[in-house]
């Protein structure tokens, strides 16, 4: 009976070993982040980035650590050792899965910037005059192939970074495809040296497909003038219970009608509304 | 007066020690390892002949009556021999749609065939690997479900004109198990019909009817060798005919039109530094 046991054991964390990825402990600088706005907002760490960081963290979105030398977004296993340390920049030693995006943090402690040797990768990540921007050439044809992809429906939001010849990947999107797809397309257009993948793959939960279909049913009614056809001005992100709201909108309004509505999905924990409101005339 | 807790602890443990730990145990882990075991070759088990039925395709008849309608098909732009329907309503549009749910695969025999005549094995198998090759070839676009959603798309799919192929003398007996051989299944004939519907309300979003004859010489059904070879043959079309249902998919997400490309990519609008 007790081989039996043993062997069953055996092959289910035999089964599970063998498809997990091997940790690699490391230690780096890096930002304390909120899941919600290391996804979206990448780059260099300024003061509009640590105020979504210290607002969407105090209504309910998990800190995670952004390697400073290539902005790898890691969700922390052990939440509470950064949990206050949110908007701060912090030197992290941990165990990594860099695949799966994870890490168990065995010390973390916040640091000055002007603490990180002026030489080191991190330093150069951290200074917005590296970013390449709109009106770049690579920049453009990143922001078309992105935008191009078949498959990008309104509940996924794909972002991305230009530094030097670097290109990083971020958002969440319901399907792995897309993930991989755009990775695939960005890699191969002349100019991009490198790609770091943060795109997250959404889980399609039955709770959070429901949430999906409400607030996607809600916002197609109240404000059918963002969304058309295979695209949307609105992206509406659910993930584990919570709805983020990302894109633009031309009025204030438009964008607390999309906050109230959410708000009121049964079965979300918490909306973080990250809707741009950008007058018409502004646009593009 | 009240017992101390490593007293009642003592107590339990005796009163129950011969079996019920174990079995929870064993239980759990039983629990545990049917359900890892399920997930692994994605749905490889699920189509399998417990689920399938083989219908006959109606006398006189041109088509199957799997679909709802065969009247709206029309030849493919890129797809050779594929016949598809696409619903025009923008209220049913296939875009709106994000998940799956891939129902067991049906199976119709031509109109003068012999249900009866098909092995539990061979259905099995056709059904079983067709299922699995769809899903394959779905999945990282339409993440699987099993629940109804506004959101998810339910996959029907049916082998249509499949046939009985060579028999079997009476006696004759596989050399590798001694067990008797029966009539293998032969999908030369075969087309492949898929409908996509609304999984909550039913209405078709998308149709297909492919009439490409992918199955030549192809047998499934038999644990005989040189029937193996035949059924290798069978698997590369099943993974054909699935490969073009997802042709077929990608083509109707492409973003298409002046107009639309422009909007999609003025919208596009990176959060960041800018």
């Amino acid at each position: 009976m007790i081989r039996v046991l043993g062997l069953c054991v055996g092959l289910l964390l035999g089964s599970g070993l063998g498809l997990a990825e091997k940790a690699v402990d490391a230690t780096f600088y890096g930002y304390v982040d909120s899941d919600v706005c290391a996804r979206v907002m990448l780059g260099p760490v300024t003061d509009s980035r640590i105020k979504c960081s210290t607002d969407t963290a105090k209504k309910g979105s998990p800190p995670v650590v952004v390697r400073g030398a290539d902005n790898a977004v890691f969700s922390v296993k052990n939440k509470k050792t950064v949990k206050k340390m949110v908007g701060d920049f912090a030197k992290i030693s941990g165990a990594t899965k860099v695949k799966s995006g994870s890490i168990k943090i065995s010390s973390a402690e916040s640091v000055e910037l002007s603490a990180i040797p002026a030489d080191a990768a991190e330093v150069n990540l951290m200074d917005v005059r590296n970013y390449r921007t709109s009106g770049d050439r690579v920049y453009e044809q990143v922001r078309h192939t992105l935008a191009m992809m078949p498959y990008i429906s309104y509940f996924d939001f794909i972002s991305f970074a230009l530094v030097g010849d670097e290109v990083i990947l971020t958002g969440w999107t319901v399907r792995i495809t897309n993930r991989q797809e755009a990775y695939r397309r960005v890699k191969q257009i002349e100019g991009v040296s490198h790609v770091t993948n943060n795109i997250d793959v959404l889980p399609m939960g039955s709770m959070d497909m429901q949430i999906r279909a409400q607030a996607g049913a809600r916002l197609g009614r109240m404000l059918s003038q963002y969304f058309w056809g295979n695209g949307s001005d609105i992206k509406i992100i659910v993930k584990n219970g919570d709805i983020i709201l990302l894109g633009t909108v031309t009025r204030q309004g438009d964008s607390d009608i999309a906050n109230i509505q959410c708000n009121t999905v049964p079965g979300a924990f918490h909306v973080f509304n990250l809707l741009r409101v950008v007058p018409p005339q502004k646009k593009g | 007066m009240r017992k101390r807790k490593g007293e009642v602890m003592s107590r339990m443990w005796n009163y129950s020690r011969p079996t019920v730990p174990w079995r929870l145990l064993a239980a759990t882990l039983t629990i545990l390892l049917t359900a890892a075991c399920s997930q692994q070759p994605a749905s490889e088990s699920s189509g399998s002949s417990a689920a399938a039925s083989v219908k006959v395709v109606p006398a006189g008849q041109d088509t199957s009556g799997f679909l709802q309608d065969y009247s709206k098909l029309e030849p493919h732009p890129t797809i050779e021999g594929a016949e598809t329907y696409e619903n025009p309503d923008p209220l049913n549009d296939l875009n709106d749609y994000i998940a799956m749910i891939v129902d067991p695969v049906e199976v119709y025999v031509a109109s003068d065939g012999d249900p009866a005549s098909i092995s539990d094995e061979g259905l099995e198998a056709v059904t079983g690997y067709f299922q699995y090759a769809i899903t394959s070839a779905v999945a990282d676009a339409f993440p699987i479900v099993d629940e109804p959603n506004p959101l998810a798309l339910r996959l029907r799919s049916a082998l249509v004109g499949v046939d009985t192929g060579e028999g079997a003398a009476a006696g004759e007996t596989s050399e590798e198990t001694g067990e008797a051989l029966t009539r293998s299944i032969n999908v030369s004939e075969v087309i492949v019909e898929f409908e996509l519907v609304d999984s909550e309300s039913g209405e078709v979003i998308a149709a297909a009817v492919d009439t490409a004859k992918l199955g030549s010489g192809a047998e499934v059904g038999t644990t005989h060798f040189s029937r193996m070879e035949r059924f290798e043959e069978a698997k590369l079309a099943f993974d054909e005919w699935a490969s073009r249902l997802r042709e077929f998919l990608d083509a109707e997400h492409e973003i298409e039109g002046a107009p639309e490309e422009e909007r999609t990519r003025e919208s596009y609008q990176p959060y960041g530094p800018s």
